[in-house]
């Protein structure tokens, strides 16, 4: 039950001057406390930013690796494609100059070029003409030449010419030919 | 909940201040929980507060900031009536410019406004936590008395009378006296009733006169039932009453001898208000005039035995005095406050 006329005062234990200390102290360590937050922050932004930096890195490599293979490929597939295109080049030669040795008497119905050889079927008004015309220029470029011929019934001829290249001389120009290719590169590359 | 925690580590530190005529009685106690570490009393030749008196009461204050003043209120224009009701306050007391509180729900106590605001610019210095009325500190310490008697009930200070009559823990009437301020006015009313030859054209003094004759006739009437009430002890009393009559007047002229300055023994001024307090209490119609038979006085200042042989003798009372130290009472009404 109340019993006094007034109320009693509210009692505490933060008197004024221990107020302002604390205020001090508070502020103080609110002030560290932020400081510290805004470091760790940073620190962890910045090794964010370096995990992130590393990672790049590390992807660049792997991307500069896989160009890398990328360019090896290429160059290889340059060089495969210059090659059939020197190959090409040498068949459309060789074809260019296989046509240009048929004499205009003899026909030609089929033609296959072998690796180190060339078949043909034909047909030619005889004999002599084929031996003069064709097979002394074949015999030239091929070590073995072998002809069989057919008589047709009207006099013609038909004939089936194999010529072949011997092995080692075939492998010999295929070196050769390898050899120069290298020495090619190596002289770009230098 | 941090608070009560704090609360609970710290000492509480009770302040009670008592004002008394010359000197003004400062009591401590330092409390942890609830067992009482130390207790202080000190007087101060002083009624207000020196520098003395601030040093003292500062050198325990600042053990705590758990520290409550108490005061005992001493306002001349303070009292107490018998009901809580708004609407019937302003039949006993104008209460505009009076502090008002209702004690239980059965009567009021009141002081003064101004002497409120007045006492705690005095004690600006260390502040007011708590105001008793003197009327709730005779309350309390006669609880025991109060709830179960019809009786008057005098707290006696040294300037203050405050005088209350509870039937039953009712309140029946309340008067807070001044006694150097009614000193003239009562003596002159005592000389009044001794020589009834003489009449003044006091107003209070031709009511109570008459109100006199009345009750003689009521107590008159009451004597038939003397022997019932074996009271042959009263009329042994009464026999040795003119002895004590002779005594009193004796000792009163010692004291005229003594006390120059005031004439009358100060127990005798005080005896003299309770009389015509007690007059006033039959006559006036605002109270319900209930015969009072025993007296219950809570001294404070240290009253001689001429006070309790006055009421016996003049007004036929039953006299109880308990001593009661008001500071240390004013401590246990802050306590209880604090932990209501």
């Amino acid at each position: 039950m109340k019993y006094s006329y007034i109320k009693p005062r509210k009692k505490s234990i933060f008197t004024a001057e221990l107020k302002i200390t604390m205020t001090f102290f508070i502020m103080t360590l609110g002030m560290l406390f932020l400081t510290y937050t805004f470091l760790v922050y940073k620190d962890l932004r910045f090794s964010q930013e370096r995990d992130e930096i590393i990672q790049k890195r590390f992807d660049f490599g792997v991307a500069i690796e896989d160009m890398k293979e990328q360019i090896v490929f290429i160059e290889k597939e340059a060089l495969l494609s210059e090659r059939i295109y020197t190959q090409n080049a040498v068949l459309k030669d060789s074809i260019a100059n296989l046509f240009d040795l048929i004499p205009q008497r003899i026909t030609l119905s089929e033609a296959s070029l072998l690796e180190n050889g060339l078949i043909l079927f034909g047909i030619t008004p005889s004999k002599d003409v084929y031996n003069f015309m064709l097979q002394a220029p074949l015999r030239s470029i091929f070590h073995k030449t072998y002809s069989s011929f057919y008589p047709q019934p009207n006099g013609w001829l038909k004939f089936v010419s194999t010529n072949y290249i011997e092995e080692e001389s075939y492998e010999t120009n295929i070196s050769n030919s390898r050899n120069q290719e290298i020495k090619e590169e190596n002289g770009d590359e230098n | 909940m941090l608070s009560r925690l704090f609360e609970a580590l710290y000492l509480k530190v009770f302040v009670n201040i008592v004002i008394k005529r010359a000197v003004c009685t400062v009591y401590i106690e330092l409390l942890s929980k609830k067992n009482v570490i130390k207790s202080v009393e000190e007087n101060f030749d002083t009624k207000f507060m020196n520098e003395k008196m601030l040093a003292f009461i500062s050198r325990y204050t600042n053990e705590s900031p758990y520290y409550y003043i108490s005061v005992l209120d001493n306002s001349s224009s303070q009292g107490a009536i018998p009901t809580c009701s708004k609407n019937q306050l302003g039949q006993y007391h104008d209460m505009t410019s009076s502090e008002y509180r209702c004690f239980k729900e059965k009567w009021s106590y009141f002081t003064s406004q101004s002497d409120l605001y007045a006492l705690e610019k005095q004690y600006k210095q260390i502040g007011l936590d708590f105001l008793f009325s003197p009327f709730v500190l005779l309350a309390n310490f006669f609880k025991d008395k109060i709830d179960n008697h019809l009786a008057m009930f005098v707290l006696v200070e040294e300037n203050y009378l405050s005088l209350a009559i509870f039937d039953n823990s009712e309140l029946l009437f309340a008067k807070h006296l001044d006694v150097r301020n009614h000193k003239d006015e009562d003596a002159v009313l005592a000389y009044e009733e001794d020589s009834s030859d003489l009449n003044f054209d006091l107003d209070e003094g031709i009511d109570l006169d008459d109100i006199t004759a009345i009750d003689e006739l009521d107590t008159l009437d009451d004597f038939g039932n003397i022997e019932d009430l074996d009271s042959l002890e009263e009329i042994d009393e009464f026999s040795e009453s003119k002895d004590l009559e002779e005594e009193f007047y004796q000792a009163n002229l010692n004291a005229s001898e003594q006390k120059t300055s005031t004439g009358i023994n100060e127990d005798y001024q005080r005896f003299l208000l309770i009389q015509s307090s007690v007059k006033r209490f039959y006559a006036d119609d605002k109270y319900e005039g209930t015969f009072i038979e025993s007296v219950y006085i809570a001294d404070g200042c240290g009253v001689s035995a001429d006070l309790k042989g006055y009421l016996e003798e003049e007004m036929f009372l039953s006299v109880y005095v308990r001593k009661i130290d008001l500071a240390m009472q004013v401590c246990e009404m802050a306590k209880a406050e604090l932990n209501s």
